[in-house]
């Protein structure tokens, strides 16, 4: 799922006929206070981070002239909010709130539905509400064929206690918000805090939004708001991670190769299917072992494409040796996999009398992968052990040099 | 018996000529599995080493009679060849095509509910019953024999890779497999382990089964669920990979919904702490598979 930021959402919702604060995005200090006084006072100032919880952060501010928006606008830009600098903050007229609410629609996956949760209770931390007053949070789920309609909707506000004119615009409004979730293919819609004005409004006061990457052939504008990469990462990506996005988007058919730096670490690792990759890292920790990145390829990968990750996972400061492992294999042909890594080894210059490589590969066209490998001097198993096994030596082989290295 | 293929599986390959699509058949056929057909709209008349392809699935059923459609139509096409499969009265649909739309998926998989039709899949390598030479999908690819022997141990796997690297394991301490099924990796699949292990609990030919789980989802903790009310009787040996992801930092916090939704589910010691307490034979190390099927099965 793609993470938009939150000027996007407000866009997109705002289009859908909900009712959005007045927004602009700024870039500097200066910009910041030339959209605040298009605005008008007071002035909501936010860090355009994907990343929530941004109020406990402290990366949403207050300011009620001109002098403050420079100042607090320029703290937010210095900031970074969960390892995401700050690059752009939201500029946005202050609601005058008479009460909030939290709404959000999301997939359950067990249940097999999208579903809606309400509560009256919003802006405050809805998973602690759920917790200690489930009473106060309804929850409903969408059928996927027939939607939900429009009583139904209105029903989930009157339960919760709604009735006279903020019943009828938070229908509309919720109303909107499905049908933006469903023709977005949105994963998550959340509207923390939904507010009532205290003129009587409704009205989206935050938002936040992810949509499917799988879907987004069908989007072609929504697919340029996404936030490219932004799925798995607790953090943004770093430059060797980058590069090797490009390396997998070269040839963006064939094969799929990722990579994920770890903290330190000394053990390559470049692992083959989504099992197969976990497996092969908890068996490599179980023994004690450090890998320095978490890589896993699958989908047989062109030569080029195992060469360019290889090399990445080669390059990382700390590496001393390298573990290929792969579940055997229905469809990858391991032959390949054979001449990537071997041309990687030798043009980074790692011979492995001393920089240990441990491979168990077994599958399509294993034979001529197994002469790649012993020809090039790497340690190489088949399917005559297991990938557990192969881990184990991987682990031992690093040992042993540290007992080369101190006898030295 | 067997689960969900046996020899009388009737096969249809919807979206047979695609280049991946047209290998499986090769390699199936090579196997000994008999495919009666294939769809690809616009290609009547074709065939596919020497399996007809025809524009409908309604004409392949009047012409085979087949019962089962294997679908590996690219991502857009997936729900409209589910629903084709749904009208046409197929009995067990796997979808082999990865990256399907997540409100696709929950439309056919609630249409295939309402049918009464068993999916498996998305992003299913395939599923096999070694004792009648059956499989569907790319599991195994042009060496099947290698991971997968006949015998009376159920394989349940997320991954797809790890579903013949399972079953070669069993077969490595001796024993083989009554069917093995490749789940699907994906976040909304149309078969659970549950509803898997409810199939092999009533099959007279399996007498244990182990599962390949990885982080996320539900299914192990209904699996504990199912163990700890009866259900499943027969020894379960579980693996549940991906430990190590729990030190890692959390993803960003992106709303609170996904988080509720979940509570906290998904986690790998929560998945090996539940399995345990209900009786199942959680493996610390892959690789203890081996003896602990001698051990018990023996």
């Amino acid at each position: 799922m793609g993470k938009l930021l939150e000027n996007y959402s407000k866009k997109i919702i705002g289009e859908a006929g909900v009712a959005v604060p007045k927004n602009a995005v700024a870039r500097t200090p200066e910009e910041a206070m030339e959209k605040a006084e298009e605005i008008g006072f007071p002035i909501v100032l936010k860090a355009l981070v994907p990343v929530g919880k941004r109020g406990k952060a402290g990366a949403i501010k207050f300011a009620n002239n001109v002098q403050e928006v420079a100042q607090l606008s320029k703290e937010l830009l210095e900031m970074t909010v969960r390892h995401f600098p700050v690059e752009k903050v939201l500029v946005e007229e202050k609601i005058s709130i008479a009460q909030e609410w939290y709404l959000s629609i999301a997939i359950d996956k067990q249940a097999k539905a999208p579903v809606i949760i309400a509560s009256l209770d919003g802006g405050v931390d809805v998973e602690q509400l759920n917790r200690e007053h489930p009473e106060k949070v309804l929850t409903r789920h969408i059928d996927p064929i027939l939607g939900l309609a429009e009583f139904e909707i209105k029903e989930i506000w009157s339960e919760l206690g709604l009735t006279g004119k903020p019943l009828i615009l938070a229908t509309q409004a919720l109303v909107r918000l499905v049908k933006v979730f469903l023709e977005n293919d949105a994963t998550i819609l959340e509207i923390n805090p939904l507010v009532l004005t205290e003129a009587g409004e409704v009205m989206a006061a935050a938002s936040v939004m992810s949509v499917d990457d799988s879907a987004m052939y069908r989007h072609t504008e929504l697919s340029t708001m996404v936030q490219l990469g932004s799925e798995r990462s607790w953090r943004p990506l770093t430059e060797l991670e980058k590069q090797m996005v490009e390396v997998n988007e070269l040839d963006p058919y064939r094969g799929t190769a990722r990579y994920t730096e770890m903290d330190g670490g000394d053990i390559g690792f470049l692992c083959g299917g989504g099992g197969g990759s976990l497996l092969s890292f908890d068996a490599l920790v179980s023994f004690g072992g450090k890998p320095a990145n978490y890589s896993e390829v699958g989908g047989n990968p062109p030569e080029r494409k195992v060469y360019g990750i290889t090399k990445g996972i080669l390059s990382k400061p700390g590496v001393r040796g390298l573990f290929v492992a792969h579940n055997i294999t229905n469809n990858t042909q391991v032959d390949v996999m054979a001449k990537g890594v071997v041309q990687a080894l030798q043009d980074m210059g790692k011979d492995p009398l001393t920089f240990p490589v441990i491979v168990r590969e077994a599958g399509v066209n294993e034979k001529d992968a197994k002469e790649i490998f012993m020809a090039a001097g790497i340690e190489y198993y088949g399917d005559d052990a297991t990938i557990t096994e192969a881990a184990q030596r991987m682990v031992e082989r690093l040992k042993a040099l540290d007992v080369d290295e101190r006898g030295k | 018996m067997s689960i969900l293929l046996d020899k009388n599986s009737r096969i249809v390959i919807q979206g047979i000529t695609g280049r991946e699509a047209a290998m499986v058949t090769k390699h199936s056929l090579d196997y000994g599995t008999t495919i009666l057909a294939g769809v690809t709209p616009g290609k009547s008349g074709q065939d596919v080493h020497g399996v007809p392809v025809y524009d409908t699935l309604k004409k392949a059923i009047q012409i085979h009679e087949v019962n089962t459609s294997v679908v590996y139509v690219p991502p857009a096409f997936v729900y409209d060849a589910v629903l084709e499969a749904i009208a046409a009265n197929i009995e067990l649909i796997l979808i082999a095509t990865e990256n399907v739309p997540q409100l696709d998926a929950l439309k056919f998989l609630a249409r295939a509910k309402q049918a009464g039709v068993c999916v498996i899949g998305p992003n299913s390598v395939g599923m096999i019953t070694p004792k009648d030479r059956v499989k569907v999908g790319a599991i195994g690819g042009d060496n099947v024999e290698r991971c997968f022997a006949p015998g009376r141990v159920g394989v349940i796997s997320r991954s797809g890779g790890m579903t013949a690297e399972t079953s070669w394991m069993v077969k490595r301490a001796g024993y083989g497999v009554s069917t093995s099924v490749s789940i699907g990796g994906d976040g909304l699949i149309g078969s659970s382990i549950k509803d898997l292990l409810q199939l092999f609990e009533q099959d007279s030919e399996t007498d244990a089964v182990v599962t390949f789980s990885e982080p996320g989802t539900h299914f192990e903790e209904e699996a504990a669920e199912m163990l700890l009310a009866g259900e499943f009787t027969k020894p379960l040996f579980s693996f549940i990979a991906g430990r190590f992801t729990e030190s890692l930092p959390e993803g960003t916090v992106f709303g609170h919904a996904g988080a509720m939704i979940s509570g906290g589910t998904g986690k790998p010691s929560q998945k090996i702490f539940k399995l345990q307490a209900a009786g199942a034979h959680v493996l610390e190390r892959f690789d203890d598979l081996i003896p602990l099927l001698k051990q018990k099965l023996d």
